[in-house]
């Protein structure tokens, strides 16, 4: 492990293997170093640990002992409780509804505009390039009310719709940037390869072209898929009735409803962080890789 | 480029362009006209009302207070992500095996929901239950109890702190993705010429990490400009609209009180801030470009 025997004045690990030669003292500061470290991560931690802890308890040992302390009996009957009377179920389905689609659809679109800006110039492409991007620093707030108006014309208001159709607007400046400068570091030789053999361009963007971008795609589904899912501005405006309610906003009215269910809520705010905390375990590589773009070089 | 190509460029780009126009750049656009009008949400008629909406936030003592609030939120912004997540990023860069374990745990909250993580910090907030507030009685500050988020002195604060917390984890994978790109020979000969830890990561590490920090900084500012979520769920701008920002003042004008032309004054002014943020980043960006090329 080259990197624990890396001299840096504060020592590197207490469990290395060249530990038994480091001096005492420096053994001592790694100690110390070692314990602070963790006990800035047991503070950091506790939001996410209260919240698993409660909804293991029963309310009436949260009325009792309130939810900062471990639970005397464990219990899931908080979960039984958001699952049937909060309607978990049935949040979790629209959510994945919105989700899969936007997320498919924006990932889509950025294939087929990075594709062509990257591979196929043309006078006014570069422009194309910024003009698609900037929609990344547009505060959402800023288009809410022409959406809102346009939604309810067109009857999509308080539908599942009009969810999908703004997450695939907003996603097309990032999955428009990672594309393209995914398929700026591709060869031009390949390309006209498979042209010369007689493929048109569709042919060697879906044969030739996504199986490389494979990583890309998978950095935009785990980036997509997050933003979407968490997002809770959409339904507040775009939605009223319980039938089209994503699990966000399934648990932010919870709260309205029952203020003091807090075992409820925070097996609600469980199964709602399920399918994120997935992706953040199984895909963290791609997840990461998506949330550092551009941090290494500028 | 050959005509077939071109054609086949016209095919990609039709429909996500389209689409883009339609559902970003058109709102954005109308934002601008709504913002001149005196529209209410409803009826299809309204009024031109020239700068009347802007002349009125001249004197709006709820605009004031959203506009400070907003601008106490940024400066939060540019401080506490980089900072923080850069001390946590030092302390976890090259740790050996455990701080793969606890990278992974730090960076946790950025898959959190701000819906959950609102949730979560008003149990750490409540007066009764609060964590913040039992820890406080027992190390004997019982002085400083409080309902942080029902008082006007510290909701905005609280909100603020709480949002940091996914903040931090951000700005911190960010830095740590930096790291990885000084070079181990310059930190090394730094500490060869007896430069020190602290020395060496301000003279040396520091400025190589100019390219993270930019980003660190513009992507928190510009969530805080657009923080909403966070807010509506803790304290709803409120009490007596202590919190508000710019986000939500412009959703209480537009979808509490119907008074859209006021709100789209309000998103465009949210808009032309996020601007010069944008102008100042890309500035940057080039200064970087010539740094590095």
């Amino acid at each position: 492990m080259t990197e624990a025997t890396h001299r840096f004045s504060i020592p590197a690990n207490v469990s290395s293997a060249s530990a038994h030669r480091t001096p005492l003292s420096a053994r001592v500061k790694a100690a110390v170093f070692f314990v602070l470290l963790t006990a800035l991560l047991i503070i950091y931690s506790l939001p996410s640990v209260g919240v698993i802890l409660t909804s293991l308890k029963s309310n009436a040992e949260i009325g009792r002992e309130g939810i900062w302390n471990l639970p005397d009996t464990v219990s899931l009957q908080n979960y039984r409780d958001a699952w049937v009377d909060g309607h978990a179920g049935k949040y979790l389905a629209n959510s994945l509804k919105v989700t899969i689609p936007a997320a498919a659809i924006s990932i889509l679109f950025g294939v087929l505009t990075g594709y062509t800006l990257a591979k196929l110039p043309f006078r006014g492409s570069d422009t194309l390039f910024i003009f698609l991007v900037a929609g990344l620093f547009i505060p959402p707030q800023v288009v809410m009310i022409p959406l809102f108006r346009m939604f309810n014309r067109a009857g999509l208001y308080d539908t599942l719709w009009s969810m999908i159709i703004v997450h695939i607007g907003f996603g097309i400046p990032i999955c428009t940037l990672v594309m393209k400068n995914f398929f700026a570091t591709i060869p031009t030789a390949i390309r006209e390869a498979a042209i010369i053999d007689g493929a048109n361009e569709l042919l060697v963007l879906v044969r030739v072209m996504l199986p490389l971008s494979l990583p890309s795609l998978a950095v935009l589904a785990t980036l997509q898929f997050t933003w979407i899912w968490n997002d809770f501005l959409w339904p507040v405006i775009f939605t009223r009735s319980d039938d089209v309610r994503t699990v966000m906003f399934g648990l932010a009215s919870l709260r309205g409803q029952y203020s003091v269910a807090y075992g409820t809520q925070s097996a609600m705010a469980i199964f709602a962080s399920i399918p994120t905390l997935v992706i953040f375990v199984f895909f963290q590589k791609y997840f990461i890789r998506g949330l550092t773009l551009g941090s290494v070089k500028g | 480029m050959t005509r077939a190509s071109r054609k086949w460029a016209l095919i990609f780009l039709a429909v996500p362009v389209s689409f883009y126009i339609v559902v970003v750049i058109y709102p954005l656009a109308s934002s601008f006209y709504y913002s001149f009008t005196d529209w209410n949400g409803f009826s299809e008629q309204y009024n031109f009302v020239g700068l009347d909406n802007f002349e009125r936030m001249k004197t709006d003592r709820l605009f004031r207070g959203a506009l400070k609030n907003t601008l106490v939120w940024t400066v939060a912004a540019v401080v506490i992500p980089t900072s923080i997540g850069l001390l946590i990023a030092l302390a976890l860069h090259e740790r050996g095996l455990l701080s793969r374990l606890y990278k992974s745990l730090f960076y946790l909250p950025i898959c959190l929901s701000l819906v959950v993580i609102g949730q979560v910090w008003i149990w750490i907030y409540q007066p009764g239950f609060g964590l913040l507030n039992i820890v406080l009685e027992k190390i004997g500050l019982s002085e400083y109890t409080r309902a942080f988020l029902a008082d006007p002195d510290t909701a905005l604060e609280s909100v603020i702190a709480a949002w940091s917390w996914q903040q931090v984890a951000l700005a911190m994978v960010i830095f740590l993705a930096g790291l990885t790109a000084v070079p181990r020979e310059l930190t090394e000969a730094a500490e060869i010429d007896g430069a020190g830890y602290w020395r060496t990561v301000r003279h040396v590490i520091i400025p190589l990490l100019r390219p993270a920090s930019v980003i660190v900084i513009a992507l928190s500012v510009i969530n805080s400009l657009k923080s909403f979520d966070i807010l509506y769920m803790m304290t709803r701008g409120g009490p007596f609209h202590s919190s508000d920002n710019l986000a939500m003042m412009m959703y209480n004008e537009s979808f509490q009180k119907y008074r859209m032309g006021y709100g789209s004054a309000i998103a465009v002014v949210l808009f032309l801030i996020t601007l010069v943020v944008i102008v100042v980043y890309f500035r940057q960006q080039r200064g970087l470009e010539q740094l590095y090329d």
